[in-house]
């Protein structure tokens, strides 16, 4: 579904990616994991149309979509929920869900999508005329999922669904990607938390100082050494939690 | 009576006020563009009045508002659509640019003397209510301004673009992450920006019964002064900035020793220098800036 090929992105001078690839079939949860400033989220951001490239391919569902602007993304059925939710804080809850629909004019299809969404999240029901600022993290990053949702995404980009967010929190999201995987829905998914991201991807993928390091099966990933080593690269001696 | 009679003037002078800043405000809440040129829309809404003298006034409102829409548009299509990944002192200098260029445009073709334009004088004679001599032209600003906020409300909360628009001005990489299209949030900006100009040239030139091409520079100035006043960003704030700097102009013009009356504008602007060191955000900070993390 998605494919990435030796993709290669700098922020003036700094070099963020340098030749990544991976590939996410239908179907599939895969996650992306690594240390901080790994270069994680210029990946996402990357695929989904914010930054550019500056070499390598972007192929989605079957054609090039390099370069390609993030409404035209959208459109096709990709979407990014990125990291820290940028929910629409002046915005009600019902218009950042309604958001979701931007590139959408199906009015009752629309309309069928809230109702689904809003049963994945009943805690959104409550809330719909509040304004989306006043809403605890754990709820609007609920409501960022919810609002990528409405677009009918084939493939979700997941960047950090869980930080900042209490344990409890964390686990209620993360049921809700699980029961998004048995909607079909595509998903990877960016993360920090080693755990989480093992336990929920089918396969994993490591990236450290913009480059894949290892990747593979998440249960076969989990607690080798060549595992801890691709993660924590020099800081050898450390061990995965 | 006199208190009443001052407040109407300064209701529908705050009124013009409002209108402007709000063209200032509503491009600035979403492209991070200070549009100084602005002022000139403002002017060639009025040089459009003065083209087409003699037509009825209906003609000669409407085609003022389509043209100055349509300039509007180009400015957005052929300046500032393409510096849109500039930063916000580039978009600043171009439109200094565009502003001076237009000017110069107009400087050549008519001159830099005013030159007078009959258009809807009738609204400068005053009707009687209750006592109170109130020139119509007041009353129909006052009607205008206020039907035309209302309209921009429901638009923002009602309309499709309208809500895409609100969520593009509080944080555009997102919108762009949902689908909003981005030519189509400053086109539709624009279009506003421009109606909102083309009503405060009817004004000005019903008002002032002349052109000239400078007519727009101290308009712009005062509303960009609003804008800061009321919040930069926040749409309901530069309409309240607005209103606030025609209370005040009006008031320091009727309450000041007349022998400083002259210097009116020196002391709006220094009230206002005060106002801002002590709240340099303005009247209302937009929302988004206080959110919880």
């Amino acid at each position: 579904m998605l494919a990435v090929g030796n993709l290669h992105v700098s922020y003036g001078s700094i070099v963020a990616l340098r030749g990544v690839s991976l590939q996410v079939g239908e179907g599939e949860i895969v996650a992306v994991i690594g240390p901080n400033g790994a270069g994680k989220s210029t990946l996402l951001l990357t695929i989904a149309g914010i930054v550019r490239a500056k070499q390598g391919s972007i192929e989605f569902a079957g054609g090039s979509v390099t370069g390609a602007a993030p409404e035209r993304l959208v459109s096709s059925g990709l979407s990014l929920v990125p990291e820290g939710r940028h929910i629409f804080g002046s915005l009600t809850v019902a218009e950042n869900i309604a958001l979701g629909a931007t590139t959408r004019s199906d009015r009752a299809a629309i309309a069928a999508d809230t109702e689904r969404v809003l049963d994945l999240f009943p805690v959104l029901r409550e809330r719909l005329r509040q304004r989306a600022g006043k809403l605890s993290g754990g709820e609007q990053q609920m409501l960022a999922i919810a609002r990528a949702l409405l677009a009918k995404p084939r493939l979700l980009l997941l960047d950090e669904p869980s930080l900042g967010l209490a344990p409890l929190v964390v686990k209620q999201v993360y049921d809700s990607i699980e029961e998004l995987r048995r909607g079909g829905v595509t998903i990877l998914i960016v993360e920090q938390s080693v755990g989480r991201a093992l336990k929920v991807a089918d396969r994993t993928y490591v990236l450290n100082s913009g480059a894949v390091t290892i990747s593979g099966r998440s249960a076969e990933l989990q607690g080798t050494a060549a595992f801890d080593t691709a993660y924590f690269g020099a800081m050898s001696g450390a061990r995965a939690p | 009576m006199i208190v009443l009679q001052n407040a109407i003037d300064a209701i529908s002078l705050g009124a013009i006020y409002a209108l402007a800043a709000l063209g200032i405000g509503l491009i600035f809440s979403i492209m991070r563009l200070i549009n100084f040129a602005h002022g000139e829309l403002i002017m060639v809404g009025g040089f459009m009045l003065y083209g087409l003298a003699g037509q009825p006034y209906i003609v000669m409102a409407l085609a003022a508002i389509l043209v100055v829409s349509i300039l509007a548009l180009g400015m957005e299509r052929l300046a500032f659509r393409p510096l849109r990944r500039a930063n916000p002192a580039t978009l600043l200098i171009a439109s200094f640019a565009v502003s001076y260029l237009v000017q110069h445009i107009v400087l050549i073709t008519f001159g830099a003397r005013p030159m007078g334009v009959d258009f809807m004088a009738q609204l400068g004679e005053s009707v009687d209510i209750g006592g109170l001599r109130v020139p119509r032209l007041q009353i129909a600003t006052i009607i205008v301004t206020l039907a035309l906020m209302g309209g921009l409300a429901l638009f923002f909360r009602r309309s499709r673009v309208g809500v895409q628009m609100r969520a593009a001005a509080e944080d555009f990489t997102m919108a762009r992450l949902v689908g909003v299209r981005a030519n189509l949030v400053f086109a539709v900006a624009f279009a506003i920006s421009g109606v909102l100009a083309s009503i405060v040239s009817l004004y000005l030139v019903t008002q002032t019964g002349s052109v000239s091409y400078k007519m727009g520079v101290s308009m712009v100035l005062i509303a960009f002064v609003a804008s800061v006043i009321g919040g930069m960003g926040s749409l309901t704030g530069a309409a309240l900035g607005g209103f606030l700097v025609g209370i005040v102009s009006v008031s320091l013009q009727a309450y000041l020793p007349v022998d400083m009356r002259p210097y009116r504008d020196a002391f709006v602007f220094l009230l206002f220098i005060a106002f801002l060191l002590w709240r340099p955000q303005g009247l209302l900070v937009r929302r988004a800036d206080r959110e919880r993390v």
